[in-house]
Parts: structure tokens; C-alpha cells; sequence
């Protein structure tokens, strides 16, 4: 019902054409970023030791030598098509690479908000039932901390602890081939608690500050006037304006998720986007590095625009079209 | 928005931010652990019981002993005392690269708020294309474009986070510049230079100052990571980023104590500057 | 005890090159290992070479070891390779262990360094060693069904030596073999028209030069759909990025495979390997960097594999820039490196000491009447002061980020701190160091100082030529020196091996006097299986033979 609302309609189309002006610019930035790594291309496929002779005769088969704004046009016309292009360095192509890749991410991505999520906003409500309490204390105190804590910090400690010391979860992502859902999520606890630490205190903050507000309003102190008993005042009237904000930050740590992962599939040898961009990068595969940046940057376009729908719809208030 | 940019505030605002600071337990936690790095970066290397780069490469990766209090790594060198010197090139890096976000982010958001318009928007839309891409990538791809070192790491770090900060001082300038103070300016003819600096800037100073502190952690975040995957500080500083990253290929063979201590050490830093930049913005917001 | 009389029958219709090496055993010139070595390179057969030597009274060839038991799978642990598997183009680790899984060469180099007979029967140089024959074993097929024939070789390597295909076997095949030097005589002998006499060529077809496998004539650049080679096993299932599984080939020409199938997991790093050998989910890693694998060396459940290597870090030293114009500063810096605890402490004694030219230990052709050169911090000082060097003078030292390099690097930079001079770290990835690998656009070919990483071969020709040799296309060390360009060719040409050991004694010398390049060890290839697998046989080229592999 809100849809028909035309300036709501205008808002997102505005943000969707937004969204692609932002990816058309990104595209470019990377296509032409990538062109300043050192190296040539055929030179980092065929290793330092081959003869300059083959170099030149692989670089000429893959179309490096055309100009760069003639290889940005087709890579880009035939991306739009959805055809990612083909790898230089697997020689096959990249679409599946990428698209394997990002399933990765997302398991991983997954997992760690299956456990963020509802914890992050219990904590918050914790908190906020317990303001300027020790509980609060702790939590908003302990949640920034682990927040703020490098991934690959906490990642090394959790492995100490969990896989050298105790024995209890296995130190890489990568599961055996063929495994069985549980086999995956078994090997996918540890790497997803480093992102679990990073959110947490994001989630359980906006879930506090929401919830905090909320307890302090009109409407609740009407609610309870009206002899409402707590728990109802709390379910009905409190939780879900203290999602609100809580929603957004998901939508928008999306991007952060399945983009940041950099990081912590290095450490935990876990091939998903992250890893596949990094390696790219430095293989000089400019298909592959593209396409995997390319990618994140849809992710991430479509997580924001999400973040902002969702809190267009459950919020009528904002200011519609005033965002510049 | 602050109550401190209030035109009728007249009491030295600077006194009563460091007397406020004073009474918040988070900031001097968190100034505490800072300082007591700062002090490791300076003197750290007088008071340490080894040389931190000498090597003993028949001693090396033995456990924590009486001797050495963190172990060896593998080249034999005292894990003690690199953690203690280790502080040195993070806590150069890390500010500078913070200083820059700050002057360039300011900048950018002083003129895209004050401008509005066209300008505003196409440099909104690089902005948000940049920040598409995860830093760490950015930072990597500018890394090996340019070749690892501490300037480059300031430079990318620099760069990376000024749309974030623009983002601040741009809507906290949108505030301002509707205000009546700037209005008068623009009626005395002021040119726009002034206007924005002389100006709108005093008056935005406490969102950048919390926004500076904020983006120190997250510098600090991303020179250790920066580090660790290996486009950062060079060998052979004790940096702990950088050592954390070669001596963690070793953990399956229970050479635990080569990467912990660094890593707690990265810990503690990060989280006190964080308590700082809390205990700022809470100040503030008072 | 010598037995003359066999000797004499085995001296008959061998060559004045065959007759020659075997004077040098029977008179101790020549030992027995290095004469089993350059044997097998003038293509005299095994067992051939073991009877000689028994009728010498130095005793027979070592038997293979027996496997244990038939049957099983082997999990083996191994980098994940970095582009597509094209017998062509593949330069990597992952890669070549790929290709050699199905595929088989003319001859293969051992873990001794002794070649041995593979898709070859035998093989024989002309008087001048321009032209090699290569007799061709009959009965072999292919993994499709087809017999492979004379037609198939000349293909296979006229491939790799045409420039036109953007070959990785370019570089060793660059002065040696050019395209359509390979021809067929008939369909089971093959003859090599060299462009210069080359006293080693076979290694430059064993399993040495890993791209050089034989497929069939016809081949498409599909390898990585099939794998179609001659070998033991054949291709089940290949994931790029994941792993490949092999099962036994029934048709093999030789002695089938023992194992049923082999499955290979690739890995982006050695942590993880490790982890999963200890984890018992592998039960071989292919290789083991030391440093790494430090945490295995001692681990009761696994065993070691160690094989002495020609692999090594060069370390350069501009030849034409200051400070390194003048050679007593480049001999001072040698000086100052202390490599017994080197191979002690950083190598944990796996690697042997090098002696600042590529003469490695291994080669039979190795002078080890040279002086071996040992730490000397006074003389260093001297030499340093001699050439007019103030102390705390700063020198940019370039490297990579590979395996123990930046180790090695901080080890030398506090070793030429000893003697005054100060080394300034810059460790870049591997991929900018080297940048585009030419002249004027290359870290690696342009720093006053680098330290570079070079491979096993199982000869030293491409390491006396390309990085030391006036033209060399890895000189970074921009060295010229016209009497080193003669010795060295002279080196290459020699056909034997005595004349082949003065030439290097004199090359030996005359690099450590002018010390472009420190070489400061030479590190074993290691690999790590678990107790109770038998019969595994690694090269010193990374790769690893399953064919005589067994499991308990």
C-alpha cells in the first residue's frame, strides 16, 4: 500500500539509478586501477622465468595488446550480457569461479549472522532493560571492544584456544569434498566467530540505542498508563521500534560481510570472494579481479538499497527525497 | 549535534572538554593504555633485556622461559622484546595516516556540503563507489600497484578514510550553512574560502575531532591488518602485525607463543584508543 | 675386487666417451656415484651401468625398495595450482605435479639424480654431442587408446621449442633445441639436431624439464579435460581451485601402479597442509618448506622425505653500480654470512653449504677441491677498508615474499651490519618483484641488491648462462666478464666428465674472486607423508611419483 505512495516510487528509482551510476563508476575504477599493478600479464602466468618470446606470444592470444579502452568496452558490454568474460590464467570461464566463490562467502556470511543477529539483539535488550547497570556496562563496554579488534587477531586467538589447545573445531574453512551439511557448518564455526565479535557490538548498540528510545517515549509510557502489563508493552510497542535501526545496520554490515571477508578467508584458507579477488590481484587474472570486485559491488549496492527500502517502509517519517 | 557549537557559549569550551575528560572513567582507561605504549615506542628500547633484531638462529622458537619471558621466534630473537618495541612504527603510521583522512576528509566535506549542487553529487557518487570496495582491498591493490612502504601505508590508509570523514563534516556543514552566521558572511561578500575555513570550520571542530579519534582505531585496525597480510611495515621491524603474519604458518606446530603476545598487544592498543574516542563522544555529547 | 676381464667385455661397442667415463671409475677419478650419474646421461642402461661397476668391485645398483601391499587410496596435499593445467604453459609447483601424474617423459631424473629410462629405452650423443638419438620404448599407449610413436615426441617437444606457442620450456630449450630441430627416423627412433654440442642434453627431456611430456601428436591444448598421457594413472576427475582424483591405469607398459586411485587436495598455503597431514585427512604432503613444516620434522607419526637439491636463493650484487663496483666489497659481504649456522639454524641442517657459484654439491661436475668459503668477519673488514668503504655506508637489499626469503634477508642484513654496512629491507610479493622480468622494468633485474628465488635443475647450464653470463636475459647482478662467458661455454660443450670438472673448477674460482652473486646454501627438497606409506618417490623438481606408492 505504501508503493502507491509516488514519491516513495521516485525515492527508489532514484536509488536504483543511483546504485548504477555508482557500479558503472566502480567498473571503471577497477578496470583501469588494475592496469597499474606492475607486472604484465603474461609475465605473471608464465612465472619469472620463462623467455620474454612467449610472454609476448600469450599476451598477444589473450587481446592484450589492443588498446585499454577498447578491452574496458568489451569486458563491460559482454558483463552486462552476463557473460563475466573468461580467466586468463584458468583459461576457462570466470563466472563460475566467482559465483562459487561468492556462495562461499555467503555460507560463511550466513552463519555468522544466524548467530549475530539474535544475540546481538538480545544483548541489546539486556542493556537497555538494565541502562547504566553493570549488565549494560558490559555488555556496551565488552561489545565495543571485540568490535574494534582486528579479525585476524581475534581469529589467531580462537584458534589457539579452540583448534591447537582444545582440540574442538578444525583450524581451516575448507570442509572435505563431498561433505555433508554438518561436516560444513562444523568447519564454519570458528571462521564466523571473528565476524561474529565485529557485529556483535554493532547490533547489540543499535538494538540498545533503539530499544532505550523506544522505553522512553510517548507511546510506551500511554501503553503502560493504560495498564498494559510489561512483557506485552515490551513485545508490542518497544521490540519493534527498536528493530528499526537494527535492521538497517544488517542491511548495511551486509556489504561489509561479504566484501571484508578478505581477511579472515586468508587466515582460515577459505576460498570465497575475498580470497578469490586477493589472488587475482596478485596473479594479475583482470577477468577474475573485475568480475570478483564487480560482484561485491552489486552485493553491496543491493544491500544498501534493501537497508534503505526496509527503512523507508517501516518508517514513513523520513524525509523522502531529502537524502542529498 | 553537540551543545558545544552553540553561538552563545563563551566559557573556554578546551578547559571544560579536559576537565569533563577527566571525569570519564572509559577515556582514562583507554589514555592509559596509550600511554603506556607511547612510553614502549619511546623508550622501550633502553629498558627491553634483548636487542630486538639481534638474531641467535641456533636458538630459535624455544618456549617461554625464565630467560625469555615470550619465547624465541625463528630466528632466535627475543619475543619479549620485540613485543615492547613492536609499538613503535603503528603508533608512527597509524596517526599520520589518521591526520590525513582528517585534512583531506575535512576538505572534501567542508566544500561537497557547503557547494552542494553538481559538485556535491559527482563527488558523492566517487565516494560511494569507493567505498564499495572493501578498504583492505583498496588498500592492497594500491599497495602492490605502488610497492609496500610506511609512506605508501599512509597514503592509502589516508586516502580510504577521508570519505568518511567527509561524510561527517558534510552533514554537519548542511547544519551549519543554513545557520545565520554564515548567512552574514556571505552578506559581507566573504569569499567562499573564508566562509568555509574561517568560518563553518571552527564550528564543525568537535564531530571531526570524535570522528578523528574513531577513525585512529580503525587505523590502527588497518595498518596491523595491512601488516599481517603482508603489504605493510617491513621486515625487520618487531611491528606485530608483521610478525604475527610470519610466525603464524607455524601455529599447527605449537609455536604458540611467536604469534599470542602479539596479537594480545594489538588487542590492548586498538581497544584503548577506542575507550578513548568513547570516552570523547560521550564528553561531547553531554 | 676388479674384474678385468668383464670390464673388457662390457668396454665392447661402447663409445671413446662411454670407454673414457669408465677409465675414470676403474682408476678412482670418477666416483661411483658420480659415474652412475653421467652414465645415465650418455644413455648407458642401468643395469648396464650396475654390471660395470660391480666388475669395477664398487658393488651393485641399491634395489627399489619393496612396497608393502597392493590396493588403496593416497591422499596427497599439494599447492593449488596456479593457472590451467597446459603442459605447455604450466610453470608452477601445483601444476607440473598436475602434468606428471599422467604424463611421462623421455627419461626420468631420480631422486639420486641419476637418469633413468622412461618413454626412452636409450639414448645416444654423436661424437660431437650436436645430434642425440633416442630409442623409443615400443608398446606404449596413450590414455586414449593410441599407440604412441615417434610422431608424438617430435610433436610433442617441436611444441615446446617454438616460440610461436608461448612455451614455459622456452628458456631451457633457448641455444640448445630450436623449433623443428626434432625429427623422426622411424617410428621408434627419434633424433635431436642441437644448435650447439650440449654434453647434458637428456635432462632437458626428463622429468627435469617438467613441461616436457609426451602426448599425442594430435593434441588439441585440451589437456586439462583428459590428461591424456602414457602414465601409471589416468584422470578420474580434475576441480581447477579444488583437487584431482587418478585411478590406475590396466594398460600401463610398465609395472602397474599399486595404489587403486590417488586423490589430490590443493591448498593456497602449507599451514593447512600441515595441519591436515597432522589431522590424518592426507597422507603426503608434495612439499614441505622447512621453515613451515618445522613443527613436523620432529613428529613421531610422520617421516620425512629429504633429497639433496640444486634449488638455492641467489644473492645479487650490482657489478656496475656503487658500492658493489669493486669486488672486494661484494667478497666482504660473502664473508660476513656465516653459512654452517645458517644450514643449521635457519634449514635445520636440510641444505648444504654453497660456495658462490652454482657448482652445487649435487653435480658430479662439482670441483670439491675448491675452497669452500667460510665466515671471516676480519678479513671482510679489511677488504671493506681496502676499498675505501665507511662504516654505517647504506645498501638497498630488494626481495620477496617467499617462503624463508625474508628470513634469509634479515640474516644477512645483521650479518653485513657485523662488518659496517647497512641493509635497508625492502620484501615485496613475488609478483612485483619480478615485475614484467626484462631489463629497466623488473625489481629483481634492476636493484643494487636482491635476493632471488631459483629452482632445482638437474643440471647447472641454465644457472651458469642466463643470471651470470654477460647476455644473460637474469643477470641481475650485470655482470660482464668475457672470461667467464668462455669458460662456461666451454663447460657446456664439454662432453666429459673430467674435461666438464676443470672447466668448473676453473668457473668455481673464478667466482668466488669476482662474487656477483652469493650462493649461500643449497636447500633439500622436502617432503612428509605419514608412517606406513611406502614407496612415494619425490624429485628433487618438486614432483612426486606414485606409481610404486603403497599404503598400510
Amino acid at each position: 500500500m505504501q508503493l502507491e505512495n509516488p514519491a516513495i516510487v521516485a525515492f527508489i528509482l532514484r536509488r536504483i539509478a543511483l546504485s548504477l551510476v555508482t557500479l558503472v563508476l566502480l567498473s571503471l575504477m577497477v578496470f583501469f586501477g588494475g592496469q597499474v599493478l606492475p607486472g604484465n600479464v603474461g609475465r605473471a602466468i608464465l612465472g619469472p622465468f620463462a623467455d620474454e618470446a612467449s610472454v609476448q606470444a600469450l599476451n598477444q592470444s589473450l587481446g592484450l595488446d589492443r588498446p585499454y579502452i577498447v578491452q574496458y568496452w568489451d569486458w563491460i558490454s559482454n558483463f552486462v550480457q552476463g557473460d563475466m568474460g573468461m580467466s586468463y590464467a584458468f583459461r576457462s570461464p570466470v563466472a563460475p569461479f566467482v559465483l562459487d566463490a561468492l556462495a562461499n562467502s555467503c555460507k560463511l556470511a550466513l552463519v555468522a549472522f544466524l548467530i549475530v543477529v539474535p544475540l546481538g539483539i538480545l544483548g541489546g535488550i539486556v542493556a537497555a532493560l538494565n541502562v547504566n547497570r553493570p549488565i549494560d556496562r558490559i555488555i556496551s563496554l565488552g561489545g565495543l571492544s571485540v568490535t574494534v579488534l582486528p579479525e585476524f587477531v581475534t581469529g589467531i586467538v580462537l584458534i589457539l584456544i579452540f583448534s591447537i589447545w582444545l582440540d574442538w573445531l578444525p583450524v581451516t574453512a575448507t570442509w572435505p569434498e563431498g561433505a555433508g551439511l554438518g561436516t560444513q557448518l562444523y568447519h564454519l564455526i570458528l571462521p564466523s566467530l571473528p565476524l561474529f565479535l565485529v557485529l556483535f557490538g554493532y547490533i547489540a548498540r543499535m538494538a540498545r540505542a533503539g530499544m532505550v528510545e523506544a522505553l522512553d517515549s510517548d507511546y510506551t509510557r500511554t501503553a503502560v498508563l493504560k495498564g498494559l502489563s510489561w512483557p506485552t508493552v515490551i513485545r508490542r510497542h518497544v521490540l519493534r521500534n527498536a528493530l528499526l535501526p537494527t535492521i538497517t545496520v544488517i542491511a548495511t554490515q551486509t556489504g561489509y560481510l561479504i566484501g571484508g571477508l578478505v581477511v579472515v578467508e586468508t587466515l582460515f584458507r577459505y576460498q570465497g570472494i575475498g580470497s578469490l579477488i586477493y589472488t587475482a590481484a596478485r596473479g594479475k587474472d583482470f577477468p577474475m579481479l573485475e568480475a570478483g570486485i564487480l560482484t561485491i559491488g552489486v552485493v553491496f549496492a543491493l544491500a544498501t538499497l534493501a537497508a534503505d527500502l526496509a527503512y523507508t517502509l517501516l518508517n514513513p517519517r523520513i524525509r523522502l527525497g531529502a537524502e542529498t | 549535534m553537540s551543545a558545544l557549537d552553540s553561538a552563545a557559549e563563551e566559557r573556554s569550551p578546551l578547559r571544560e572538554l579536559i576537565a569533563a575528560l577527566g571525569r570519564s572513567r572509559t577515556f582514562l582507561v583507554g589514555a592509559a593504555i596509550l600511554l603506556f605504549w607511547i612510553f614502549c615506542a619511546l623508550f622501550g628500547e633502553f629498558i627491553v633485556p634483548y636487542d630486538p633484531l639481534a638474531d641467535d638462529i641456533i636458538n630459535s622458537l624455544l618456549p617461554p622461559s625464565a630467560e625469555h619471558w615470550f619465547g624465541t621466534d625463528q630466528l632466535g630473537r627475543d619475543v619479549f622484546s620485540r613485543v615492547i618495541v613492536g609499538s613503535r612504527d603503528i603508533l608512527t603510521v597509524a596517526p599520520l595516516a589518521t591526520v590525513l583522512a582528517t585534512v583531506l576528509g575535512t576538505t572534501l566535506g567542508l566544500i561537497t556540503g557547503y557547494f552542494r549542487g553538481l559538485v556535491d553529487d559527482i563527488v558523492s557518487r566517487i565516494i560511494e563507489a569507493f567505498m564499495a570496495i572493501p578498504v583492505v582491498i583498496v588498500a592492497l591493490l594500491a599497495i602492490v600497484a605502488l610497492g609496500p612502504s610506511t609512506l605508501t601505508v599512509i597514503t592509502v590508509i589516508g586516502l580510504a578514510f577521508s570519505p568518511i570523514i567527509a561524510r561527517t563534516v558534510r552533514s554537519a556543514v548542511l547544519a551549519e550553512r543554513e545557520l545565520d552566521y554564515v548567512a552574514a558572511a556571505k552578506l559581507r561578500r566573504e569569499n567562499a574560502l573564508y566562509i568555509m575555513f574561517g568560518e563553518i570550520l571552527p564550528n564543525v571542530l568537535p564531530p571531526i575531532l570524535v570522528e578523528a579519534t574513531v577513525r585512529l582505531g580503525y587505523a590502527i585496525f588497518a595498518v596491523a591488518t595491512l601488516s599481517f597480510m603482508g603489504f605493510g611495515i617491513q621486515p625487520p621491524s618487531p611491528d606485530w602485525g608483521l610478525s604475527v603474519s610470519t610466525n603464524y604458518g607455524m601455529i599447527g606446530g605449537g609455536f604458540w607463543w611467536t604469534v599470542l603476545f602479539d596479537s594480545l598487544a594489538i588487542a590492548t592498543l586498538v581497544v584503548g584508543v577506542n575507550l578513548i574516542a568513547d570516552g570523547v563522544a560521550g564528553t561531547l555529547d553531554d | 675386487m676388479k674384474d678385468y676381464r668383464l670390464l673388457d667385455l662390457l668396454r665392447r661397442s661402447r663409445t671413446p666417451h662411454e670407454n673414457h667415463l669408465i677409465d675414470g671409475l676403474v682408476d678412482g677419478r670418477v666416483s661411483r656415484r658420480e659415474f652412475l650419474r653421467y652414465g645415465s646421461v650418455l644413455g648407458l642402461s642401468l643395469p648396464l651401468l650396475g654390471q660395470i661397476g660391480a666388475a669395477a668391485g664398487l658393488g651393485l645398483m641399491p634395489g627399489s625398495a619393496r612396497a608393502q601391499a597392493a590396493g588403496g587410496a593416497l591422499r596427497v596435499a599439494v599447492d593449488t595450482p596456479t593457472g590451467a593445467i597446459d603442459p605447455v604453459k604450466t610453470p608452477d609447483v601445483g601444476g607440473l605435479v598436475m602434468l606428471q601424474q599422467t604424463g611421462e617423459f623421455l627419461c626420468m631424473d631420480g631422486q639420486d639424480l641419476v637418469l633413468r629410462p622412461m618413454l626412452a629405452e636409450s639414448w645416444k650423443p654423436n661424437d660431437k654431442g650436436d645430434v642425440w638419438t633416442f630409442k623409443l620404448r615400443k608398446g606404449v599407449k596413450f590414455h586414449n587408446g593410441k599407440e604412441m610413436s615417434a610422431d608424438d615426441v617430435a610433436a610433442s617437444l617441436n611444441r615446446l621449442a617454438d616460440p610461436a606457442n608461448g612455451s614455459n620450456a622456452l628458456s631451457v630449450f633457448k641455444g640448445v633445441l630450436s623449433k623443428d630441430a626434432v625429427r623422426k627416423v622411424d617410428d621408434l627412433t627419434v633424433e635431436f639436431h642441437l644448435d650447439a654440442p650440449n654434453a647434458n642434453f637428456p635432462y632437458l627431456v626428463s622429468s627435469d624439464n617438467y613441461n616436457a611430456i609426451i602426448l599425442p601428436a594430435d593434441y588439441a591444448g585440451d589437456f586439462e579435460k583428459n590428461f591424456v598421457g602414457t602414465g601409471p594413472f589416468k584422470l578420474e576427475k580434475y576441480t581447477p581451485k579444488v583437487g584431482a582424483s587418478f585411478v590406475r591405469n590396466d594398460d600401463y607398459w610398465g609395472d602397474k601402479a599399486l595404489l587403486d586411485r590417488v586423490e589430490f587436495t590443493f591448498f593456497a598455503d602449507i599451514q593447512p597442509q600441515i595441519l591436515a597431514l597432522q589431522g590424518n585427512q592426507v597422507d603426503l604432503i608434495n612439499q614441505l618448506p622447512v621453515l613451515a613444516g618445522a613443527g613436523l620434522l620432529n613428529d613421531p607419526n610422520v617421516e620425512i622425505i629429504s633429497i639433496h637439491s640444486a634449488s638455492h636463493y641467489q644473492i645479487h650484487m650490482r657489478t656496475d653500480m656503487d658500492p658493489f663496483k669493486d669486488p672486494r666489497v661484494r667478497r666482504a659481504i660473502a664473508l660476513s654470512l656465516d653459512r654452517d649456522k645458517l644450514v643449521k639454524g635457519l634449514l635445520r641442517g636440510r641444505a648444504q653449504p654453497g660456495n658462490d657459484s652454482p657448482f652445487a654439491p649435487v653435480y658430479p661436475s662439482t670441483d670439491t677441491s675448491v675452497e669452500q668459503r667460510k665466515q671471516n668477519i676480519a678479513e671482510a673488514k679489511q677488504l671493506l677498508e681496502a676499498a675505501g668503504i665507511k662504516s654505517g655506508t647504506k645498501v638497498p637489499l630488494a626481495t620477496q615474499r617467499f617462503q624463508e626469503v625474508p628470513q634469509y634477508a634479515q640474516l644477512v642484513q645483521n650479518a653485513a651490519k657485523e662488518i659496517g654496512i647497512e641493509i635497508e629491507l625492502n620484501v615485496m610479493d613475488s609478483g612485483a618483484y619480478y615485475g614484467d622480468a626484462v631489463f629497466g622494468k623488473s625489481t629483481w633485474l634492476d636493484s643494487v641488491m636482491g635476493i632471488t628465488d631459483y629452482g632445482h635443475r638437474g643440471v647447472p647450464n641454465v644457472y651458469l648462462s642466463a643470471p651470470l653470463r654477460s647476455d644473460g636475459s637474469w643477470n641481475a647482478a650485470h655482470f660482464k666478464n668475457k672470461e667467464y662467458d668462455t669458460l662456461a661455454a666451454g663447460y657446456v660443450a664439454a662432453l666429459d666428465l673430467e674435461a666438464q670438472k676443470a672447466a668448473a673448477g676453473k668457473i668455481q674460482k673464478l667466482l668466488l674472486e669476482e662474487t656477483p652473486i652469493i650462493f649461500g646454501y643449497f636447500y633439500d627438497h622436502l617432503s612428509a607423508v605419514r608412517k606406513g606409506v611406502a614407496g612415494v618417490e619425490p624429485t628433487a623438481m618438486s614432483q612426486t611419483f606414485l606409481a610404486r606408492a603403497s599404503k598400510k
